[in-house]
């Protein structure tokens, strides 16, 4: 019987006690990432039977259980892998929405600048500073241009090197949840049924942070491991051996860092850039998918669209030395790359040339051969077929694309970028202020003679360009009796004679047009003839000065300065909305937690109850040894 | 619900950081006078904002090209005042130089100033703008337009380019004129036609400009408009009967008979001062070419007058046959002819006169043209700014009430956190 009594007060105090070492592990745990509190089980010993009954025997502890709930820890991994790729989006983007904010930086004042400088030139054609001023404002604009593809190409480099960081520390996690689930395995078999808490802890905080760079699925194994995948299924982590992430070139451009993963039997396998969502790594993959690529094609299109409108014009004119203008930006050229793995069969060499500046789109393209000589052409942004099974070459979206030399095979396929890079490869290409193309190369002349009341317009000179090779010959249009029709005099008009004449109507030669209007008189004679010397003469310069408002890009619906306005109303809204996505999500992540903390954290109110409680059941059961003790000398002082 | 520490820590921090973040903007803002700090703030606003400011600017570049576009016509009109003033100049010794009183050397001086007037005139009609450029040479503003003497003529070579400035999103206008359209294409006669006296002829019969009366049959098309006004004088009679016949050159006949010319006496009876019509009288042959002129004094028999169509003829012309007539004096043609010559001077100044005025009406109109643009101008500047202002500038009143809230609510956030945190059991154990 006595031994009883100090058994049932020993059994009190060893669970007592277990009972302060869990709440003293909570409460020096209470700041641990990752931890979730402990509790142990307590249960009644096995009674005694007697003829009176059942006697208890005391207490034990069955086990230490930590207070987790796997629905709730996988709704906080949830939010926070998203949440994490959006910041990992805004932290980029925000760049980018920096560049464009800063009126200094971006495009819009080098544009009206060299514009001013176009309106100088109409303003003062034969000033020799005016001209020189606005080849420097055109310097302006073209490094203007490439300092703003140079930051973009920057940001680029630095999403690359983020993403070989995010790798490594991918791979850190998956290395140590590999060597946690070895020593969970280990833990677990020497104790069976008995969890070892702080281990999976630890090992949920691991999933915890890898869940942050990359979104991953987890799978508990019956050996207590967890297999963790990322991508569609592909293994990271496979009970204790852990298979990496590595950065490496993309097949289709060498350029382009991305994502592959180590395999089991060697070798890396690239993974589709859509598949991995989710944590920084997923973020960084979508900013320069939707947002870097599409804001360095769009910059490119305004340097690509501008430079073949400008020189159109300008090649229409004539300069101070009374040549034909010539090129005034180097326009840059659409580029083609060819895959680097697996690598083209075929030896086909595709070119790429710009037909028309105002149909170009901002997407890139992906050629296909059949082998037979045919190709198919897909827009990326939209993944529209252009043309399926078609002989090069083909025009369409503004790109004339053409087969310089070689043959392609089947399966063969090349990257169409027409824009990628033409606002970094942008350039002026006068050097002499005398060859801006300000002048017209043709003038017209009535006849002093003359005695109707007929007027001729200035002439224009009709695009695009080459000019007609008779531009600037001497010819005469001398009014019939009666004046109604007129004959047409000069080298490459083929000298008609009776024109019918409408007033104000086109009377097109030799690729000008000019306007009579007014009423001739018969014998009344119009001469249009090259501009000699015609240094005064603004005409060209008003017509490119013209092609600031001009809507000449995007199917005609935008001008340079609206273009570069959609860009920064587009990243606009993308980091808009990625930053009221953000807070959402916070709003998501921090009721997710709350829920988990809630459930799993540690409360050191709570705590402190639970240690006062534990200290008296550990006084109560010391006292129950002293009454022991006190009984069993009773018995023994019976006997004195 | 059950509280974990860790949740009192994490709210309050979390509202902390949210109260400073949402300051902090409010602070830039108000910092910088700026709504957007960047496009993300307001993106419609900021592309919005692109585009007002390149209309500003475009604006602003139409005002300076107004500017430019009204010193340079300012320029062209000045130069044509002292071409006005020199015609004036001109006339004036014209009419002097026709007068009976004078000697032949007395013209012999008067020519003399006019050929400095005509030196003059050629420096006028070659004028230069600020930066060297001339003014009245079309496009060739390098080449010097008018070149020549009294002896050789003037001629002309610029171009007949009109050299044009932006001066709003519509409008080019133009800030020259031709020296041809100035100087060179100036119709002569009444701008019509012109009359012309024979050299030989021997009465003191002064022919005038003569006027079109209907110009729609001036211009019908059978008209020729080439005519011989010819004279005869019966001395048979007393007092003798002057008659007057009109040929067209062109078919050879005579107006009057609708035949070949016949021998005197002519058709007509002449009376001096009276208008000779272009028009069938009594029994003529129809004819009506809506024109007449008056042959004053008494022609002799034999004289002879024509009738063209009027052709340009430049104002240098004008000038050196003023300054031709006047240096030949009466010698040969006697007064008669000085006095015809002269007066077809004066009709030929009326035609440079008066295209000197179509010119310059054309600049006024441009120059207040130009004056409503600006004025126009200014208020889309004023209106861009406001746009501008109202699309990226803080509302200040709105800003610093929100400063203080936020700086309210971020005060409250810290209190409570610091008071809720302080709780503890621990403090009683």
């Amino acid at each position: 019987m006595g031994t009883s009594v100090f058994n049932i007060g020993v059994s009190g105090l060893a669970a007592a006690q277990a009972g302060l070492l869990t709440t003293g592990h909570n409460i020096s745990n209470a700041s641990t990432p990752g931890f979730n509190r402990q509790q142990i089980v307590q249960s009644t010993n096995t009674p005694q039977f007697t003829g009176a009954g059942y006697l208890g025997q005391g207490a034990n502890v069955v086990t230490v259980k930590r207070v987790y709930s796997e629905f709730l820890a996988n709704q906080a991994l949830t939010a926070q892998t998203r949440l994490a790729e959006l910041n990992a989006y805004a932290d980029q983007i925000r760049q980018i929405d920096g560049l464009l904010a800063d009126s200094s930086a971006g495009l819009s004042s080098a544009l009206d600048d060299f514009f001013r400088g176009v309106h100088e030139v109409a303003a003062n054609p034969a000033s020799i500073p005016a001209r020189q001023s606005m080849l420097s404002m055109a310097q302006a604009l073209s490094g203007r241009f490439q300092s703003l593809d140079g930051r973009l190409d920057e940001i680029r480099d630095g999403v690359d090197t983020q993403l070989g960081s995010t790798i490594a520390d991918i791979n850190s996690y998956a290395t140590q949840i590999a060597e946690l689930n070895q020593r969970v395995i280990l833990a677990q078999a020497a104790g069976p049924n008995q969890p070892a808490n702080d281990l999976l802890d630890q090992r949920d905080q691991l999933i915890a942070d890898l869940n942050r760079q990359v979104r991953v699925t987890t799978l508990n194994e019956a050996d207590g491991s967890l297999s963790v995948f990322v991508g569609n299924g592909q293994s990271l982590v496979v009970g204790n051996r852990a298979f990496g992430l590595a950065a490496m070139p993309s097949g289709e451009d060498a350029s382009r860092m991305t994502v592959g993963i180590n395999l089991p039997g060697g070798g890396t396998a690239a993974l589709p850039e859509a598949m991995l969502t989710g944590g920084t790594l997923g973020g960084l993959l979508a900013f320069r998918r939707e947002s870097l690529d599409a804001a360095q094609n769009a910059l490119g299109r305004i340097a690509i669209g501008m430079a073949e409108t400008f020189n159109a014009q300008h090649r229409l004119g004539q300069d101070l030395n009374g040549a034909l203008g010539g090129d005034f930006f180097t326009a840059p050229a659409p580029q083609v790359l060819y895959p680097n793995s697996p690598l083209n069969g075929g030896t086909a060499d595709i070119g790429v040339a710009v037909a028309s500046a105002d149909s170009l789109t901002t997407s890139d393209y992906r050629l296909t051969a059949d082998g037979g000589g045919n190709y198919t052409l897909t827009r990326l942004s939209d993944n529209t077929t252009l043309f399926a099974a078609a002989a090069l070459p083909q025009t369409v979206d503004g790109l004339t694309i053409s087969l310089n030399a070689g043959a392609a095979n089947a399966g063969d396929s090349f990257l169409i970028q027409p824009t990628r890079a033409a606002a970094g490869d942008i350039a002026v290409a006068l050097t002499d202020a005398r060859s801006i193309a300000a002048a017209a190369p043709i003038r017209t002349a009535a006849g002093n003679a003359n005695t109707g009341t007929g007027a001729v317009s200035a002439g224009s000179v009709n695009g695009p360009p080459p000019t007609d090779a008779n531009l600037a010959q001497t010819v005469t249009i001398t009014f019939d009796n009666p004046p109604t029709t007129f004959d047409v005099n000069g080298t490459g008009t083929g000298n008609p004679a009776n024109v019918a004449f409408s007033a104000g109507g086109d009377i097109t030669y030799n690729g000008w047009t000019i306007r009579i209007s007014g009423t001739p008189a018969a014998g009344d004679v119009f001469t249009v003839s090259a501009n000699g010397g015609g240094v005064s003469d603004n005409r060209n310069a008003l017509l490119l000065a013209g092609l600031q408002t001009g809507k000449t890009l995007a199917g005609g619906s935008a001008s340079y300065q609206s273009a570069y306005a959609q860009i920064v109303s587009d990243v606009g809204n993308k980091t808009r909305e990625v930053e009221v996505t953000i807070t959402a999500q916070e709003n998501i992540e921090k009721q997710a937690l709350d829920a988990q903390q809630s459930l799993s954290g540690v409360n050191l109110d709570e705590e402190a109850a639970n240690l006062l409680r534990y200290q008296q059941a550990y006084q109560a059961s010391g006292k129950m040894i002293e009454i022991a003790s006190k009984l069993f000398d009773t018995l023994l002082g019976l006997g004195r | 619900m059950r509280i974990a520490t860790s949740m009192i820590y994490g709210a309050g921090l979390a509202s902390i950081q949210k109260q400073t973040a949402s300051l902090l903007h409010t602070q830039q803002q108000v910092a910088s006078g700026r709504r957007i700090l960047t496009p993300a703030d307001d993106p419609v606003a900021a592309a919005r904002a692109l585009e007002v400011e390149q209309a500003k600017n475009t604006n602003a570049l139409y005002r300076t090209n107004q500017k430019t576009a009204g010193e340079n016509l300012g320029l062209v009109e000045a130069s044509l005042v002292s071409v006005g003033d020199l015609l004036q100049t001109a006339r004036t010794l014209a009419v002097q130089g026709g007068g009976g009183a004078l000697t032949d050397s007395d013209r012999r001086s008067i020519a003399g100033e006019l050929r400095q007037r005509f030196d003059e005139l050629i420096g006028l009609a070659n004028a230069t703008d600020g930066s060297g450029q001339h003014l009245f040479s079309g496009y060739m503003g390098d080449t010097t337009p008018f070149s020549g003497s009294v002896a050789t003529g003037v001629a002309y070579a610029g171009d007949e380019g009109q050299r044009l400035l932006q001066v709003s999103d519509s409008r080019q206008i133009a800030v020259s004129d031709s020296g041809n359209e100035v100087f060179m294409r100036i119709r002569n006669g009444n701008g019509h036609f012109v009359t012309a006296v024979a050299a030989a002829n021997g009465g003191s019969g002064v022919i005038d400009a003569g006027a079109v009366t209907d110009p729609a049959l001036w211009n019908a098309a059978g008209n020729n408009k080439d005519f011989t006004l010819r004279f005869a004088v019966d001395s048979g009679v007393e007092p003798p009967v002057t008659t007057y016949d009109i040929v067209d050159n062109v078919s050879g006949n005579s107006l009057l008979t609708g035949a070949a010319p016949g021998a005197a006496p002519y058709p007509r009876t002449f009376t001096p001062g009276q208008a000779i019509v272009l028009k069938s009288q009594g029994a003529e042959p129809a004819f009506d070419y809506g024109a007449q002129f008056v042959v004053s004094g008494s022609p002799a028999d034999g004289d002879t007058f024509d009738v063209d169509a009027s052709s340009s003829q430049s104002l240098f012309a004008t000038l050196g046959n003023l300054i031709d007539a006047l240096e030949a004096g009466t010698a040969g043609g006697g007064n008669t002819l000085l006095a015809n010559r002269i007066g077809f001077a004066l009709r030929d100044f009326d035609q440079a006169e008066e295209n000197l005025l179509r010119v310059r009406a054309g600049i006024g109109s441009r120059m207040n043209e130009i004056d409503s643009l600006a004025s126009a101008g200014e208020d889309l500047d004023l209106n861009y700014a406001q746009t501008l202002s109202r699309l990226r500038d803080v509302d200040y009143a709105e800003a610093l009430t929100r400063l203080t809230q936020e700086q309210g609510y971020l005060e409250a956030a810290q209190k409570s956190f610091m008071q809720v945190s302080g709780l503890s059991l621990f403090n009683y154990v």
